[in-house]
């Protein structure tokens, strides 16, 4: 199977690869968003080595640059971001449905990638499916507690910090390290309402979040802290590895990931041509 | 900037090779090539590349960016990477960048590992000179920088919860697997200098060292950019670089020898 380079969108400003195994007329089609502002082969390649796995498991595929990030340009025409991202995943499945016929579609994305995965997700009803890597997390009560109270009756780091007050002044001020967790929140009511309303619609959810977005997110259990009943729904998985940073950097993990996707994707949306692509 | 101007297309006898053609508004005299560097560097640059390209474009060249093998959307696994098969993907894009120009004269850039591959590509691809940014001369030496930076990312607080175990983190450098042919080739590599004008844009120090001298001394200089390129910084490991000065220092090398 060869991979394409595409040109495309309404205003020919969007550049992508797709890759269409021989034979997947009509299947699902998967649509990867930039993770931040890394360019379509995402952090550390992972999205062109999700899409080749995908690929060979006989899924049509499409990594691309939304709108200004990597390769593709602006369109102008005064819109929003939040309409220039649906316009421009708009132009990614009318493109994955020329090349594959794909009618469907699954979204991933990881951190602003799941963030404009989501937006629209919440209002296509061509997208049957969505990735949410690291997506809209929020600090719960229970995030408090697993993260304060075992810092709170640590004497070790008590006594730590007391040393260090005691020394306020000599030491040199630690450096902020690099922003990598960005994902501006929306509230979090509209972020459930979202969510129930894709799954009365019929769309499968898989939502993995890492230990990379510490600060927000620490617990398997937070899924439902954060979103209430509708993580419970047979519609959505959910899986927490604490282990890993934001952006898989380790080759293991992303492996792990990858298989992981792969298996969700295939009990959730099954090959119409299952058996050709073995 | 017209973005029909800017167009990807796979290329090379099994269609693999991904590049991106440049198309100045009127037929080009000259044409840049740019060798991306390797690993998460490839990552780094990759806006830099695209702002250079559209800036060589607007003087009238012809442009083309391209990723190896095992790199960026080119076909390949990141562990197949190879030295030699970089070097000849440079060659290769030079003839393509050739013929898609319809020029003769072709002037590579790269940046760290990307230098080095457009010094050693140089005779082959019939380069017109080289203009290398940060270029790895002693692959000993960088080969020694990313294992110990790979060693120092087991740990980094910053990124994971808890300490990775060694066998998390091993054949890999900075989030790529890396075969052990590509580590040979890389710890045994030392650049030297070539019969084609050479320009060393140098952001590792504050001034110029005499670590160029071996690869300018017979047909080149060495120009300071600033400030110095965070290349080997595990905490901006996954920041993007941009320098306008090194795209004015290299738009205004080709005006100067237009």
């Amino acid at each position: 199977m060869r991979e394409e380079a595409h040109r495309f969108g309404r205003g020919s400003h969007l550049v992508g690869v797709a890759g269409v195994p021989a034979g997947a007329r009509g299947e699902t089609g998967v649509i990867v968003l930039n993770a931040g502002l890394v360019h379509r082969i995402g952090p550390f390649r992972l999205h062109v080595e999700l899409t080749r796995q995908l690929n060979e498991a006989g899924y049509p595929t499409l990594r691309f640059d939304l709108s200004t990030l990597g390769d593709s340009a602006a369109t102008g025409g005064g819109m929003t971001r939040t309409q220039q991202v649906c316009a421009d995943v708009d132009d990614a499945m009318k493109l994955l449905k020329e090349r594959a016929g794909c009618e469907r579609f699954v979204l991933v994305g990881l951190c602003s990638g799941a963030q404009n995965a989501h937006i629209v997700a919440a209002t296509d009803p061509r997208v049957s499916g969505a990735v949410f890597l690291d997506g809209y997390a929020y600090r719960t009560l229970g995030y408090k507690l697993r993260h304060y109270l075992p810092r709170i009756i640590d004497p070790g780091r008590w006594a730590r910090l007391l040393r260090r007050g005691a020394g306020a002044g000599n030491g040199e001020a630690k450096a902020a390290p690099e922003p990598v967790f960005a994902v501006a929140p929306a509230p979090r009511e509209e972020v459930i309402s979202d969510f129930t309303g894709m799954v009365s619609r019929g769309m499968k959810l898989y939502l993995v979040y890492t230990g990379g977005i510490s600060t927000h997110f620490n617990h398997a259990r937070q899924f439902r802290e954060c979103f209430g009943k509708v993580m419970s729904h047979p519609s959505v998985t959910t899986r927490y590895v604490g282990e890993t940073d934001h952006t898989y950097i380790l080759t293991g993990d992303r492996a792990r990931l990858l298989d992981g996707i792969g298996g969700w994707l295939t009990r959730n949306f099954p090959l119409a041509t299952a058996g050709r692509h073995a | 900037m017209r973005s029909d101007s800017e167009m990807p297309f796979f290329f090379g006898a099994n269609g693999g090779v991904f590049g991106m053609y440049h198309a100045p508004a009127l037929p080009a005299r000259r044409a840049v090539l740019m060798c991306p560097p390797l690993g998460q560097d490839l990552i780094r640059c990759h806006r830099l590349y695209r702002q250079m390209a559209q800036a060589l474009c607007a003087q009238g060249l012809a442009v083309l960016r391209f990723d190896y093998h095992g790199t960026g959307d080119s076909a390949g696994a990141s562990a197949d990477v190879d030295w030699v098969r970089c070097v000849e993907d440079a060659v290769l894009a030079a003839t393509e960048l050739r013929e898609r120009a319809g020029v003769e004269r072709v002037v590579a850039f790269g940046a760290r590992l990307g230098g080095s591959i457009a010094l050693a590509a140089a005779g082959r691809a019939r380069f017109s000179e080289v203009i290398a940014w940060d270029p790895v001369l002693d692959g000993a030496d960088y080969v020694d920088a990313l294992d110990a930076m790979q060693a120092a990312l087991r740990e980094d607080a910053e990124r994971f919860n808890s300490p990775r175990t060694h066998a998390d983190v091993a054949e890999q450098w900075l989030g790529f697997d890396i075969g052990e042919g590509l580590r040979r080739q890389l710890a045994s590599l030392m650049v030297s200098g070539i019969d084609v004008p050479t320009l060393v844009l140098d952001s590792t120090s504050a001034a110029p060292g005499a670590q160029w001298e071996r690869i300018v001394s017979a047909r080149g200089r060495v120009a300071s950019i600033s400030p110095p390129t965070p290349w080997n910084d595990l905490r901006r490991l996954e920041a993007a670089i941009l320098s306008q000065p090194l795209i004015q220092s290299v738009t205004g090398r080709l005006k100067e020898t237009a």
